[in-house]
């Protein structure tokens, strides 16, 4: 007779098959789990801050600096190269716009349009915005240029994502 | 805008902004002068890529129009004027051509649409330097279409 603490053969080998099984179920499972939430786990990655310039080079001149960062478009994945106007405002802080027009998405330039030399100035349809990047009234644009997320981290300059104000 | 559908529908909401047709004009061939051929296309792609960028809202990059470089100049210019005409036809007033062919240099069909920039081995520079070139020729070409504009707005 088995003695009541004793493990007989029948809970035994349940025991062992219930353990070897679920380790078996696991082993299956996890990487099917993995692969299903993997964008999740990937997000992350986009929005990493990029070193743009020292601080002791921005002035309270706009000007541009160029960055790279990865963009995924689509299954193709690349380097693209992104443009900010940097510059500190009157209270000294850092300012970075995108160059981004918020009509069509054309490239503007700071102060290439001569009858107004201290705005952005957009070539393709004559949009404006003044320096903090507010769209002026009357021309094509209706909202200000975006603003690069941005930190500064041992005298640089980094930047994220560019969002709307 | 480029030459892709996504593009197209931001062109169908917005076709009142856009007037300008960009079209990489690209000689191509297999035989033994290749490697001079290629150059002198890709050159005028990258430039042309770079416009699109730098005046998304009223450009439209078009696929480029290719020819053999053995093709006869009449064959080739017949093709030209059926594309601008079509173009001009259908609301796109000016068109560009970007080429780094010197054939069409002075061609009288082709006239102030023609943008001739002579061919830059980039291969073996330095991407810093790469970079500097392509921005200077863009400037350059940036002021040829943008003049074309000036009396339009």
């Amino acid at each position: 007779m088995a003695n009541k603490d004793e493990v007989s053969r029948r809970q035994f080998l349940n025991y062992t098959l219930t353990g070897v099984g679920g380790f078996m179920a696991a082993g299956m499972l996890l990487p099917m789990v993995r692969f299903a939430i993997d964008p999740v786990l990937k997000q992350g990655a986009g929005q990493d801050m990029v070193a743009v310039v020292e601080e002791n080079e921005i002035t309270e001149e706009p000007q541009r600096f160029t960055f790279k960062v990865n963009q995924k478009d689509g299954w193709y994945e690349s380097e693209v190269t992104q443009a900010a106007w940097v510059f500190k405002d009157k209270n000294g802080d850092i300012v970075a716009l995108s160059p981004i027009c918020k009509h069509l998405g054309c490239t503007v330039d700071w102060g290439t349009d001569p009858s107004h030399p201290n705005q952005f100035y957009c070539p393709c349809h004559g949009g404006r915005y003044t320096k903090d990047g507010t769209n002026v009234k009357g021309t094509p644009p209706l909202a200000p240029l975006d603003v690069y997320k941005k930190e500064v981290k041992d005298g640089k300059l980094y930047l994220g994502q560019a969002e709307p104000q | 805008m480029k030459w892709c559908s996504k593009d197209l529908d931001m062109y169908l909401q917005a076709s009142e902004y856009v007037d300008t047709a960009i079209v990489p004009l690209i000689p191509i061939t297999w035989g033994a002068q290749k490697k001079n051929v290629i150059l002198k296309g890709e050159f005028p792609l990258i430039l042309s890529e770079e416009i699109e960028r730098q005046l998304k809202g009223r450009v439209f990059l078009f696929p480029a129009m290719t020819y053999l470089a053995s093709e006869l100049d009449e064959d080739v210019l017949k093709r030209i004027s059926a594309l601008t005409s079509e173009l001009e036809h259908e609301g796109m007033p000016f068109t560009v051509f970007i080429t780094s062919d010197a054939r069409w240099t002075g061609s009288e069909e082709l006239g102030d649409r023609l943008v001739n920039i002579p061919p830059v081995p980039l291969e073996h520079m330095d991407e810093e330097y790469q970079r500097e070139i392509v921005s200077e020729q863009v400037k350059h070409i940036l002021q040829i279409v943008t003049k074309k504009w000036q009396n339009t707005l």
